[in-house]
């Protein structure tokens, strides 16, 4: 009944689509900011209860915490950011509230399966994508102390894109620990600033511990502040899995960052780009095939963003 | 390429914006929660239902300060509570209908769910803030609650996503309704 009445409305807008934007849109609109200033107020009334309970107003608090930090925080910064944040490449990447998150401090150039062949080549596992299945294995080889080598990665993006594969080496088995890099495939005919023409971006980070995140009041992985530790760690693995790797450095490319990322952890860089060159590579068979198969990369994917 | 001048900041528009999923997309979290608080608000209105029937004739009397003396006005306060029970549970019927479509992606369905929440949430803020009305856990914290959880899933970006999304098949689209 509701399906029939949303397809003949389908097919009314339909000559409208030349305007801009649809009144269904600005309806969406509405309530993504409507919903952010009652979260608001929400979470308020919960802090409240938290004096009225005793000592069960603990409990109250936590709820509390748990609304701030998980559901008003994360979309009053998507409404902020949405505006302040400019929507252009800036040599960082974003996190699913907008907010500045890991620095781009790699490049690539080559097709996906020789990407993949090179990382598989220089012991790098490929993440899971986030699923409930996979976030569920998260929290019980957490608690069970298990590794969990493909555990997904938090998403973050590029070109307002999530990144598209993400490689990442886990350290004595410990989830806390691990090596990590996220790949996005630049758009077409893309120059990075400077001029130079690149088929993938990376960023690659060291997630140290588990900690408290100061600007999202968020429980997230905290990264090494030495981000280029762990760059010239992804270099030096990749050059050595493949001889046929080749790489090039822009020197000062990103000089100047002393900055924060997404969760408020410092990051100290030379600024150096490292260029892995990995054209020469000659992927396995298979995955070429698997490449073939695979649909065509994602363009502009918002489906893993949760709030 | 050439390149415009532009300022450091985006339009509001943004917020706006139509969103393009791909159609392979799977059913976000925000979505299957969404509908789920919209299951447990349907919950929580039979409870209310529930205990309204039980305690109907002291509700009467006190809160409405009709007393019940004879068989006549029994049978009229009886009726009374029919068709308010009735009423409740169509309205609550079509809550459940339309979390089920939800879940199915159905986008009328879910600006429904949206407006009635956004109604809700906005009668309740009028009584708040002009009358003073006490919003605990012990009146109507917990329906209000349900109501911003509701709003806020379904407004987020994955479920207007895939709301929006592009949908192969007619035929897959009449199976659902």
């Amino acid at each position: 009944m509701g399906d029939v009445d949303a397809a003949a409305s389908d097919t009314s807008t339909e000559p409208a689509q030349s305007r801009r934007f649809s009144v269904n849109a600005l309806l969406d609109g509405f309530f993504f900011v409507y919903a952010g200033v009652a979260s608001v107020w929400l979470a308020w009334l919960v802090l409240t209860e938290t004096f009225t309970f005793g000592w069960w107003g603990i409990a109250f608090f936590i709820a509390f915490w748990v609304v701030l930090a998980y559901l008003v925080l994360p979309r009053l910064h998507r409404i902020l950011t949405t505006i302040y944040v400019p929507d252009y490449f800036i040599g960082r990447a974003r996190t699913s509230d907008g907010l500045l998150g890991d620095p781009v401090n790699l490049a690539m150039l080559g097709e996906e399966a020789q990407v993949h062949a090179a990382l598989a080549a220089a012991g790098w596992t490929r993440a899971d994508d986030i699923t409930l299945a996979s976030s569920w294995r998260i929290i019980t080889s957490t608690v069970t102390r298990r590794s969990y080598d493909e555990a997904p990665v938090s998403p973050l993006f590029l070109f307002g894109r999530q990144q598209d594969f993400a490689y990442q080496q886990e350290v004595e088995g410990n989830p806390a620990r691990r090596h990590h890099v996220r790949f996005w495939r630049t758009p077409d005919g893309w120059l990075l600033p400077g001029g130079r023409r690149v088929d993938w971006l990376a960023a690659g980070t060291f997630d140290r511990a588990v900690g408290f995140s100061l600007f999202t009041l968020q429980v997230t992985h905290k990264i090494d502040a030495d981000i280029d530790i762990e760059r010239d760690h992804i270099v030096a693995t990749v050059r050595k899995g493949d001889p046929a790797v080749r790489v090039e450095v822009l020197r000062d490319f990103s000089t100047g960052y002393h900055s924060r990322n997404g969760g408020g952890d410092t990051i100290r860089t030379d600024g150096d780009l490292p260029i892995i060159d990995v054209r020469a590579v000659v992927p396995p068979p298979s995955a070429v095939a698997a490449a073939e198969v695979a649909p065509a990369p994602r363009t502009a994917d918002p489906t893993k963003v949760v709030t | 390429m050439s390149v415009d001048k532009r300022p450091a900041f985006e339009p509001p528009a943004v917020l706006a914006a139509p969103v393009t999923p791909p159609p392979s997309m799977r059913r976000p979290v925000a979505t299957a929660m969404g509908s789920l608080l919209v299951g447990l608000r349907v919950v929580a209105g039979i409870v209310w239902l529930l205990a309204l029937a039980l305690d109907w004739d002291s509700i009467l009397e006190r809160d409405l300060g009709i007393g019940i003396d004879d068989v006549e006005e029994r049978a009229a306060s009886g009726a009374a509570l029919t068709v308010v029970l009735v009423a409740g549970g169509v309205v609550l019927a079509i809550d459940l209908a339309l979390g089920v479509l939800v879940y199915f992606g159905n986008n009328g369905a879910r600006l429904a769910v949206m407006i009635f929440a956004t109604l809700s949430i906005t009668i309740a803020a009028i009584d708040y803030f002009t009358d003073g009305a006490d919003i605990t856990v012990r009146t109507t914290l917990i329906t209000l609650s349900l109501d911003i959880l509701v709003l806020l899933a379904l407004s987020s970006r994955a479920a207007r996503a895939y709301a929006r999304r592009p949908r192969p098949a007619r035929r897959r689209r009449r199976r659902v309704s």
